[in-house]
């Protein structure tokens, strides 16, 4: 009953904040017909809420990887048509959408959310209806659906790494751990999961600190105090991993500025931070802090130098409100799992999810990032590289460290 | 800038001399280029070389190392290069035209610590001017102990601002905690607690460790004593920061719920659309910005100041709008004015989304809002949260000089308190009600102004006010000024009280709860004005 009323309540607040899903409500008769030798693709990207100016652009994204494949002939005859929609930053609703597109749309794929809590909403829709999630987010891993396409790195093949080299002599030798996370399902897992790590390596309990905020919490005045409290204490070299969403990264960054520390006193791993976070920050004061991504804009090669001009040449001629020059990793991912679809429809001859599914193993795709990703028949995870960058002065990431390969993903964490 | 004045004077000076051959140039050059660990290094050769180092070698030294930092230096295929406007410099010999290729080698999170020392210890021997060896005598002040001894003995001897030398001098002590000789050795713990930090405590607590504790009761003494001594200052540090952060918090609550304050106080009209006035404000405060930069590019930094009017205009101009075509409409009817006002701010959103992006807009940080100073122990002041308190106190004496000097004050109180019998007097009722409304919503563009330097500015930062400027407004009482300060000062102080304890989650949910207790005891709020409404 009560689920039922906050559909409705739900469903007319996104009818009032966004006239963009307004062509879902379309009668699916007239979709269908419509629909002759195309074959759909639905984004689940919110252009509105918190999460807008992230995942604004991987709707645009979608659609300028399909419009390379439909260039390049379409697939199986038919040219992709990418259906785009805003559950409007607001976690059910990317399963009522997701739900509608599988059912009445019609779409052969989905392609979409940015956090955990997103994903965790929509899996029991895929599920339900046997259809395939495309997830361009690194995640905290522990999970592995056949219906979901984890396009990105579980912790294993991103943070941990990131974290091993925090703690090598070519890093900063850290040995306590200050981790300050957005209060849901990723940043508590990957904290988890760090404690179990830090426990294999030997180090004591009273090394670490963990302390969660709600959603776009942004007086981080208290929470930096402490941070410097924490650092000045005895036990060696204090790391900051960083596991804010959104707004919060900004806040946060400007306030740890202000406060005087910098990179060289207590550095940050910021998990989810990317170029677009650095927006609107004098990033003089936080040249060296750290991310770690499965591709930064600064990745070289000529795949890289490609997409960004085709990216700068999309925004160019569409309009659209993001900026021509900064590539984050989800995008790569986004325009990677839209090759890596259209290439596993090729193979399988079909549009159907299973037939699909089946094709994933052996697939493997010249990412931007210069690496070779690849797709094995084991599960639907896909081996990326491991980046980690470093601020700098032009609000971008420089690359500090990369992998040599891509690292075979293990989706369950056996740290807990 | 400033590096590039000095590096201007350097090249002179260094160009006169002879190079010295103390220091062999350039093999640290090269290997300044041979990667990550070719670079820690070239930074301890560096650091290995200076309290014997020649005037010229420390400058250059300071140069290079500068040259690193501020990825100038390039590595090519040739001999390593110092990449300048006026053309690119051998690194070693620093002499003019070299072929400029390469790129420059990325610092580590290692070895950015190492060269910002390396480089810093040089301009203190060799800095052109006070300033700048005072600046690089702050920066070795928390490093001090990783440098030899000798170079502050050095730098001491060849200072002449008699001031800076004291402060070298003492600097200077502080690196000799571990010395054999126990004179020094006390000297250097009366020295370090004089900055009563909590790193100070980290490094004298530590020496309780040392055998000396136990063998010298001189010693023992000194120590215990230190101890104390920095504890007592982090306690008051501490309870000065709990106040500050407080007083902050509280400062941001207050600016955003002013307005609310008079506006749902006069006319009981529940604005959800007021955290949208406060994104409008910040905007207006953007476009003066970007307004300055085009006509007077000099006094970009004012910027923030220059925008008060403007932004107070703009915003009661948007919400005498919204009050003449819709609020007004729909006095009768207060639950729709609730959904009205939604709709209002669901609309505003939308129109900056679709015209200007969702992006983080990018502020100009003039000195004054950026960083902060280090008052005692732990207590750092910053900039932007001083900037918006202060703004706050100003905003709080202008509006009560507005509702209590003025006669439009007088008429808004008026109406507050009886709003028939206001009208029968004469009081235009409708008017004084647009005028207040369109008060109110400046107030809230006010804090969105003041906002601008401490959050990020996109179009949905409104959202992040409604809830906690409501829970300020109905705890403080509604209507009044003197509730609406308090309850902003109490659940600031509260909040950040809590915070340290249970987390910032149960922070919010704990004064939530307590706001809901004390309601239920006191349902009209901390302040009511009788008479309000029937």
């Amino acid at each position: 009953m009560s689920a039922f009323d906050r559909r409705t309540f739900l469903k007319t607040t996104a009818g009032a904040a966004a006239g963009a899903i307004l062509p879902l409500a379309a009668p699916p008769l007239i979709r269908s017909a419509r629909a002759a030798g195309t074959v759909k693709l639905g984004c689940l990207f919110s252009s509105s809420g918190t999460m807008a100016n992230l995942e604004g652009r991987l709707n645009f994204v979608a659609g300028m990887a399909a419009e390379e494949i439909n260039a390049a002939g379409g697939v199986n005859g038919s040219t992709i048509e990418v259906v785009t929609s805003d559950p409007a930053s607001d976690w059910p609703l990317y399963a009522q959408v997701g739900r509608q597109m599988l059912a009445e749309t019609k779409v052969a794929a989905l392609f979409g959310c940015w956090t955990s809590v997103s994903r965790k909403s929509v899996l029991p829709v895929v599920e339900q209806n046997d259809g395939l999630l495309f997830y361009p987010l690194h995640f905290e891993g522990d999970e592995n659906s056949k219906n979901v396409v984890y396009v990105n790195s579980p912790p294993a093949s991103s943070v941990l790494p990131a974290v091993d080299y925090l703690m090598s002599p070519d890093g900063v030798e850290a040995k306590r751990f200050f981790m300050l996370g957005s209060d849901y399902v990723w940043p508590r897992k990957i904290n988890k999961q760090l404690k179990g790590y830090w426990k294999t390596k030997g180090i004591d309990e009273s090394a670490w600190k963990e302390e969660y905020v709600p959603f776009s919490f942004s007086n981080f005045q208290t929470l930096v105090n402490q941070i410097r409290a924490f650092a000045d204490a005895p036990g060696g070299k204090l790391v900051v991993v960083l596991t804010v969403v959104g707004s919060s990264i900004p806040d946060f960054m400007r306030e740890f500025a202000n406060q005087g520390i910098s990179s060289s006193d207590v550095p940050v791993l910021g998990l989810d931070m990317v170029e677009a976070d650095l927006e609107g920050l004098d990033t003089q004061k936080l040249v060296g802090h750290l991310n770690c991504w499965a591709y930064l804009q600064q990745a070289k090669g000529e795949a890289n130098q490609q997409f960004l001009k085709r990216w700068a040449g999309y925004v160019g001629k569409t309009k659209a409100p993001f900026r021509p020059d900064v590539a984050i990793d989800p995008m790569v991912s986004t325009y990677d799992a839209v090759h890596l679809w259209a290439m596993a429809a090729k193979k399988a001859g079909s549009f159907d999810a299973p037939e699909v599914r089946k094709a994933f193993g052996g697939l493997s795709f010249d990412c931007p990032s210069g690496y070779k990703i690849g797709m094995t028949a084991e599960n639907n995870y896909v081996s990326r590289g491991v980046f980690i960058g470093s601020v700098n002065e032009s609000q971008g990431f420089d690359v500090l460290w990369q992998s040599e390969d891509t690292p075979k993903p293990v989706p369950m964490s056996q740290y807990g | 800038m400033r590096w590039r004045g000095v590096l201007a004077g350097l090249i002179a000076v260094v160009a006169a001399c002879s190079p010295a051959a103390a220091l062999d140039r350039a093999s640290v050059a090269a290997r300044a280029c041979g990667g990550a660990s070719g670079m820690t290094d070239a930074a301890n050769a560096m650091v290995a070389s200076l309290p014997d180092a020649s005037v010229e070698d420390a400058r250059w030294v300071a140069t290079f190392s500068n040259a690193a930092i501020e990825r100038t230096l390039r590595c090519g295929a040739g001999a390593p290069t110092i990449a300048a406007p006026e053309g690119a410099r051998d690194a070693a010999s620093l002499r003019p035209g070299a072929p400029a290729d390469g790129s420059p080698p990325l610092l580590s999170l290692k070895n950015r610590p190492l060269f910002e020392t390396v480089r810093a210890a040089a301009t203190l021997l060799a800095g052109p001017t006070a300033a700048e060896r005072a600046g690089a005598l702050t920066a070795l002040e928390r490093r001090a102990g990783s440098l030899p001894p000798e170079l502050f003995e050095r730098a001491a001897e060849a200072e002449t601002d008699p001031a800076l030398k004291e402060r070298v001098l003492g600097v200077g002590q502080a690196a000799l905690l571990n010395s054999p000789d126990m004179a020094k050795r006390l000297a250097a713990i009366q020295r370090i607690a004089a900055t009563p930090d909590r790193r100070a405590l980290t490094q004298i607590a530590a020496l309780k460790g040392d055998p000396a504790y136990g063998e010298d009761p001189a010693f023992r003494a000194a120590v215990d004593a230190a101890v104390g001594s920095i504890e007592r200052w982090l306690a008051v540090s501490n309870a000065l920061n709990v106040f500050y952060n407080g007083l902050s918090f509280a400062s941001i609550l207050f600016m955003a719920s002013a307005g609310l304050a008079i506006i749902f106080g006069l006319m009981g009209v529940i604005n959800l659309a007021q955290g949208e006035f406060i994104m409008i404000g910040a905007y207006v405060a953007y476009a003066v910005q970007e307004a300055m930069r085009a006509a007077a590019p000099g006094l970009l930094d004012w910027y923030l100041i220059a925008a008060i009017p403007v932004v107070f205009l703009v915003t009661a101009g948007v919400g005498i709008a919204v009050e003449a075509t819709i609020v007004r409409r729909l006095y009768t009817r207060p639950l729709m004015t609730l959904l009205a006002t939604w709709a209002v701010s669901l609309l505003i959103v939308n129109l900056v989304r679709v015209a200007i992006g969702t992006q983080n807009l990018q502020f100009v940080t003039p000195s004054y809002i950026s960083g902060g100073r280090l008052v005692t122990g732990d207590f750092i002041v910053t900039w932007n949260r001083l900037f918006a308190i202060v703004f706050a106190a100003v905003t709080l004496a202008l509006t009560w000089f507005v509702l209590k000097k003025t006669p439009l004050g007088l008429n808004i109180r008026a109406v507050t308190q009886n709003r028939a019998m206001a009208g029968c007097v004469g009081i235009a009722t409708r008017r004084v009600d647009m005028m207040a409304f369109g008060f109110g919503s400046g107030l809230a563009g006010l804090a969105g102004l003041a906002l601008c330097p401490i959050y990020s500015v996109n179009p949905q930062m409104g959202s992040n006010f409604i809830v906690d400027s409501f829970m300020v407004v109905v705890l403080g009482g509604v209507g009044t000024l003197a509730g609406t300060v308090i309850a902003a000062l109490g659940v600031g102080q509260i909040n950040v009280l809590i915070e340290p304890l249970y987390g910032a989650v149960a922070a919010k949910v704990i004064v939530l709860l307590m706001i809901i207790a004390f309601l239920q005891w006191r349902p009209e709020g901390l302040y009511a004005v009788k008479g309000r409404r029937k």
